[in-house]
Order: C-alpha cells, then structure tokens, then sequence
C-alpha cells in the first residue's frame, strides 16, 4: 500500500477514536435557527439579537401575560397626562462591569435612541417623548408631546451603561447589561457563551440552520434544548422520542391571509367571506400542525387585554359555494387568484393545503413562492391578490391604525392591502383621544368588529410555542412571545437545586 | 516568468475590478429591500426611513458605486447592513473554516481518486474499471445535500462516531469533508483514468516495461507523471471552487465558512457583505488558477511560462 494512503487511514483512525471520547460538558447548550447579529440594543432589530438582549440588558417596563405594561426595573406614576414619573426598583440591578444601575444610565440611553444623528431604528416608536430629566439616581420624568395612556409599553429600551455610551463602546460585541446573563465569549459565527450571572452556569448558544440536523443533534446531546422553527413532523417524531420532552405554549403571533381591496376580484366582501368559510383552519391545524395552533378570530388573542374574543368564520363550503355563485362562479367557470407567500417549506406547504381546500369549492389558485425580500416588496407595493404572512410580537392595539387607517399605505404605513374605512378611520381616531385604556380597548373591539365584517384580512390561527428539552436539562419554561426568559430558571439534572456551578470555561 | 506573472496580475485585477461592478449592480437590481428584511412587518415609517438613510440607502445607486469603490481603493470593504460589523472581520472570522474544509475535502478526493483511477485504467474493462467507474457515477450523482444527512445519520447518530455538526474540533471535520470530497473524487478519478489511459498507450510506457521496469514503477514513476497535467488543471479549478466555500455542505453541517456567509448575507439583502463574498471567491479563482499555471511548468519541465524563453 502507498505511504500516503497509510497515513489517511492512520490519521482517520486518530480522528475516529477522537470522536468515540466522551464529551462530559457541564454547559447548557441550546440550538438557534438563526443567530444573533447585533447585541447592541439601540440596533438589533432581528428576532435572535432582540431575545438575547433580553438576557443581557434590563428594561424600565415588561408586560403581563395579557400584555399590559407591569414594572420592570421601575415602576411609573401618572403626575398629569403628559408627564410620568419612573422610580427605579431599590435593587434595580448592577452592570455586568459592577456598577449600579441609576437613572443617569435610563437617561441616557433614551436620549441616545432618540438622537436623530444615531439614526436608531427604533427612534420613531419613542417620537411622543418631548424631554426627559434625571430627578435623582432612582427617580425620572417623562414629559410627552400629546397624551397617550400607552405610553409605559413603549419603554422596553435595554438600558445601557451612561459612561460606556458617551465613550463609544463597541456594544454589538461586547455588550455590557445588567441582565440575568453576561456575554462570556463569541468564538465564532454562529456560536455565543452566556453565563448565567446567579450561579455561573455556562449556556452555549449554537446556530444550527437545519431543522432535521438541529434535531439529530438534540437526539445526540450535542444540544440540550429546541425552541419553535421545527416542521410538525418533527415535533411529531420528538414527542415519540423517549429521551427528550416536548413543550408546547400558547403562543401570540397572529397569522392572516390579506387581500389588496384594489384588486377588481378580491375587492369584492362576497369573495372574501367565501374563502373564509372555505378554509377549514381547524383541519389544518390538527393535521398539518399537529395541533400547535389556535383559531384566530381577530388580531389579538383571547389573553390579551384588548381582544375583542370575535369567533372564527366557520367552515362552511356550502355557503362558499353559493356565495360565489351568486357571483356568477362554478366549477365550470371558477374564479381564478393568485396567491403569493414566502419560500419558507412550511409556509409553501400550508399554502398548498389552502389551495386544496378553496379548489373545493371553485376557487383556482396559482400559487408563488418567492424568497422574503422580494415577497415582501411585492406585498408592499400592493403587487398581490392575496398573500398570507404573520404579525410577530405585537404588544399595543394601536397597530390597527399603522395596518387599517385608510392614511397608513405604504411606505408611510402597513396598509398593503389599501383599506379604506371611514368607520374604522373615526374609531382609530377616538381610541387615539381616548385617555383610559378600558374606553381605548371598547373603540379597538368596535374596530376589530368592523374588520371581522369588511375582511381585509382573514385571520388564520395564533401559533404555538414548542420547545423540545433533552435528557440532561429541567425547568426551561415557553414564553408566549418565543423568547428566552425561560434560561433564567432551566438547570442541568446533575447540579441540585441551590447549588453554584463551578463552571468556569464554555467547553 | 517575471511578464508572466505581471500579465495574470493585470488580468486579475481586470476580472475582480469587473466582477465588483457586475455584483454591485446586480444585487441592487434584485427585488427587495435590505431595510425590509431587517426590521420586517411590525416596523414604523419613520423607523424605516431612518435605518435607510443611516445604511445609506436612501442615497443615488451611482453615488453607491462611488463610495463603494473608493472603499474598495483603500481595502475597505464596507460594512455589514444588519450586524454594523466591517466586512473584512466576517470575512476573516470565515476564511479559517474555509480553508480547513477545502483542503480537507480535497485531501478525502485525492486519496479515493488516484488510487481509484489508477485501477480503472490499469485493470481497463475489467471488473475492477466497472467498479471504479460505478462509484464515480455514484459519486457525481449523489447530492451532497442528501449525503450529508446520511453520513450523519451513520456515523454520528448510529455509530456516535462523530459529531452532528458544526466546527468543534477534527471529528467534526470528517463528515463534511467527505461529503465534501466524494462528488470531487468522482469527477477526480475518471480524469486520471482518462488521463493515465492515454499515457499508457505511449512509447516510452513500452520501453519502459520492455526495459524490464516494475510495472508499480512503470505507472507511478512514468505513466502517472505525465498523466498529471489535466489532473492539475482540474484540480485547479475544483480548488478554486472549494476555498470559494461549498454552500450546500456549509449548511447542512453548520459549517461557518464564506458560503455560508453568503448565503445567510444573500437573504437578508446585506449588500456589502455579499460583495465582500463574491469578490473573495473571484480572488480565489484567479490565485488558484494563476498557481495552476505556475505548476504546470514543475510537473512538465517543456512548458515555458516566459514566451523569451
């Protein structure tokens, strides 16, 4: 045999044994679909960098489970409508650089999102704040341009260090918070070492873009826990699966199908009442989702606290038949639409299902699939019949006037299927005036109802929450929105309660 | 040696000047927006249009290319839209991987290749060719991305042999090196098959044997020195498309490399970033090519590179 291919086989012998060694790690890892881009919060806009942060940095106000606004490191108190005062928590934390949070650090980090030269992203959310001032190290004033009583949800900035941002810190990577996790290390793309900052317990964070290898890798305890971006048939698999266990939560993100209200064919109510009774969202959900969905009838689910709890179009393809043919439609003349989504598999596959179900009953869809960014220009210069996408993280119910006021079109507004309202325009108009948030919640129900009867979108289904824990990990807990709160409290079966990880590198 | 290296160089930078032209434009003209796919649906107006102009965007597609090209002209690429990090450090954090996969795949086709093709074509329409040449079959009609998963199913999930995925030391190198290499070697070993089956026919093969050299001698020594030259050529070129990164393989196995970037920076619209990749991967064409050309005139002393020669 040649030297050469000897020392192959030698070196593949090495590298095999290497392999066959027992990989005792005392870290918790976790699989990400997509990995975080940016830890700095005044920029991340991505969904990863954003629950991440969450990790790393604290905020003024979080939300309770039907989405109001509750305390977060500081509670608020209503001096005039117009002006509100913070007070930070007595232990509202510490700086992973050990040093207190105060108020100059708040201060600071809004007047920075709100410099117009910083060009943050999420300066315009933050646009009702006419000035703020530090009172003392716990205490702080908003003063607003026009009353709003929302105003506490939008203050979910992640505060940062005043110091560290007057000297131009590099906080997209290395992030300085005073979270319940510090940044240990970021070795390499894909890859990012967290530790918990209560006992010391090492976290990996780990890009896994398949979902099949995202899986194996679970199976294989290369990873210890899985959160959402897993087929159902996965999930299916998993749960049959003896080692790991399946979670699943009610989860808030809303998905539609939106028509274009300019378009001669979906423009028509009639049109869109019959495919709303002909798609049979219960039979897709149990079937093709496995049952991690629930009906949606409006845009906010029934926890939260301004859903109006309007009950789904029911599955009636009778009805969808007669409603078209009163519109001179039939199996032997059916209407024909074109229906557009992105190129994810899951989205083309429910799509299909959809197109199978509205086929039934005399309704020909040619279905297009296009990759996001050029879906979602499509979507935004009306270039559609009708499409289906969904609303991520919503929190305040003011989004009805960015999605349904008749001055929301796009690019000032999210408007893409040009609904024109004057009813849904006043109402909007009244919740923005209203200054209590049960008498806004009464006008958005009134809106929502409007909605439930023009159609503009047909709401489809809330989307659950699953993660999937391996053998080695207790306690993580789902989180309806999808992020990672839920590290704060998972432990590894080997380390009693209580007790300190000793933990000291990320391998 | 000396105008030949300078022409190649002139060439170079003709082609990357040219490929940074035709990239810049072209991924403008594709539909979408880098501003969309970073804040998505839920984003305000104002927000929009203040990450537009913060990025640039909101600028004259010409006025781009200037900036983008006297960027270029002091080595800096730019910066990433979505993570702000310069491109030249993603490129950097990359290129490790890169090369770690490219020269162990081609490592994995070489050692299936020669030996293969070199049976192929001494044991010619015997069992032993059919058989080489079935697996080469094999080989080019394989998928890596079906592969892929298979090899791990094997050796990671049934054997625990290796790990799953990602970049974690040697183990985690085999499998996608071989995923990697197998379709390599397969192409690999019919161009030495071909090659050395031309060589074998020649003259100095017979008076070689005739002298009463030993036939191992005869095809190592001989036949397979003058069957490199369009082994080299191909290798070249493979080379070139392996450090340019191997999209498919880097996904499956989570493998941080240049294709990946790529192709994570192509759906998410990050412009410079994606020119950062394309001009890189052009770069390693044109260096493995122009290497290629210089190890022509090692493996056959009668090439001259120097036309005064």
């Amino acid at each position: 045999m040649p030297r050469g291919a000897l020392l192959a086989l030698l070196l593949l012998s090495c590298l095999l044994i290497t392999g066959c060694q027992d990989q005792e790690r005392e870290t918790i890892r976790m699989g990400l679909a997509n990995g975080p881009l940016n830890l700095d919060p005044r920029f991340a806009t991505d969904a990863t960098s954003e629950r991440v942060n969450r990790l790393l940095y604290q905020r003024l106000v979080e939300f309770d489970p039907d989405s109001r606004p509750r305390p977060g490191i500081a509670s608020w108190q209503v001096i005039t409508p117009t002006h509100y005062r913070f007070t930070l928590n007595q232990h509202a934390g510490n700086f992973s650089h050990d040093r207190e949070l105060t108020s100059r650090d708040v201060v600071a980090t809004y007047r920075q999102v709100l410099n117009p030269a910083l060009a943050s992203p999420k300066q315009a959310s933050l646009e009702l704040i006419a000035s703020m001032e530090e009172v003392d190290t716990r205490h702080l004033d908003f003063h607003l341009k026009r009353a709003d009583p929302l105003f506490p949800a939008y203050l979910t900035l992640d505060i940062l260090p005043a110091e560290l941002i007057e000297q131009d810190h590099d906080f997209a990577r290395e992030p300085v918070g005073s979270g319940a996790f510090d940044l240990l290390d970021w070795p390499q793309a894909g890859e990012l070492h967290l530790r918990r900052r209560s006992d010391g317990q090492i976290f990996q964070l780990l890009t896994v873009n398949n979902p099949t290898v995202r899986v194996l890798k679970l199976l294989r305890s290369e990873i210890d826990l899985l959160q959402n971006d897993i087929s159902p048939e996965l999930i299916g698999y998993l749960r049959r699966q003896p080692t790991v266990s399946v979670e699943q939560h009610p989860g808030s993100n809303y998905t539609y199908i939106g028509f274009n209200l300019q378009d001669p064919l979906t423009g028509k109510r009639q049109i869109r009442q019959a495919i709303a009774h002909a798609i049979d969202r219960q039979a897709i959900i149990h079937w093709v989702m496995q049952g991690a969905a629930r009906q949606a009838g409006s845009l906010f689910p029934p926890e939260h606290w301004a859903s109006d709890q309007l009950a789904p179009y029911e599955y009636n393809p009778d009805k969808a038949r007669a409603l078209l043919g009163e519109l001179g439609y039939s199996d032997r003349n059916p209407l024909r639409l074109t229906y557009k989504t992105s190129s994810d598999p899951f989205r083309i596959r429910l799509a299909t299902v959809i197109q199978s179900q509205l086929k039934a009953v005399g309704i020909e869809i040619d279905l297009r699939s296009y990759d996001w960014g050029t879906f979602f220009g499509d979507i935004k210069q009306g270039n559609f019949q009708l499409y289906s996408l969904s609303w991520v993280g919503i929190r305040t119910p003011d989004i009805y006037r960015d999605i349904f006021a008749s001055d929301s079109l796009p690019p000032s507004g999210a408007n893409r299927g040009r609904y024109a309202s004057k009813t849904v325009d006043q109402l909007l108009n009244r919740a923005e005036q209203t200054s209590s948030l049960s008498a806004q919640a009464e006008l958005y129900h009134q809106v929502a109802a409007e909605l439930h009867r023009d159609l503009p979108y047909i709401p489809l289904w809330y989307e659950d929450q699953l993660s999937v824990q391996g053998s080695r990990i207790k306690g993580y807990k789902l989180m309806s929105d999808g992020n990672y709160d839920g590290l704060a409290q998972v432990k590894l079966k080997s380390v009693p309660d209580g007790s300190h990880v000793q933990s000291t590198t990320a391998n | 040696m000396g105008r030949f290296l300078l022409s190649r160089l002139v060439t170079a930078f003709v082609s990357m000047f040219g490929v940074a032209c035709l990239v810049f434009l072209l991924i403008h003209l594709v539909p979408g927006d880098p501003v969309d796919v970073m804040l998505g649906e839920s984003a305000r107006p104002a927000d929009r249009q203040a990450l537009r102009a913060s990025l640039g965007l909101d600028q004259p597609i010409d006025t781009q290319l200037l900036n983008y090209f006297s960027g270029l002209a002091q080595f800096d690429l730019g910066q990433s839209l979505h993570s702000k990090r310069a491109v030249g450090e993603l490129l950097a954090e990359r290129i490790p991987a890169t090369l770690e996969l490219a020269f162990a795949a081609l490592f994995v086709a070489l050692i299936i290749a020669v030996p293969l093709g070199i049976l192929a074509a001494v044991e010619r329409g015997k069992a032993w060719d059919w058989g080489a040449m079935g697996f080469s079959m094999l080989g080019v009609s394989i998928p890596n991305f079906w592969l892929g998963p298979m090899l791990i199913l094997c050796f990671s999930l049934w054997l625990g042999l290796t790990p799953v995925s990602g970049r974690d030391g040697l183990t985690s190198l085999i499998l996608p090196a071989v995923t990697l290499g197998s379709g390599f070697a397969a192409i690999l070993a019919c161009m030495v098959r071909s090659s050395l089956l031309e060589v074998l026919g020649e003259d100095f093969v017979r008076t070689a044997r005739a002298k009463g050299v030993a036939e191992f001698q005869v095809i190592w020594r001989h036949a397979m020195r003058n069957a490199w030259l369009p082994v080299a050529t191909l290798l070249g070129l493979q080379l070139g498309a392996l450090l340019g990164g191997a999209v498919v393989t880097e996904v499956v196995f989570d493998w941080p490399g240049i294709g990946s970037l790529m192709i994570e920076s192509i759906q998410k619209r990050d412009y410079p970033v994606v020119q950062g990749c394309v001009l890189f991967i052009s770069l390693m064409y044109v260096l493995v090519n122009t290497l290629t050309d210089l190890l022509y005139g090692l493996i056959d002393p009668r090439i001259r590179l120097d036309n005064s020669k």
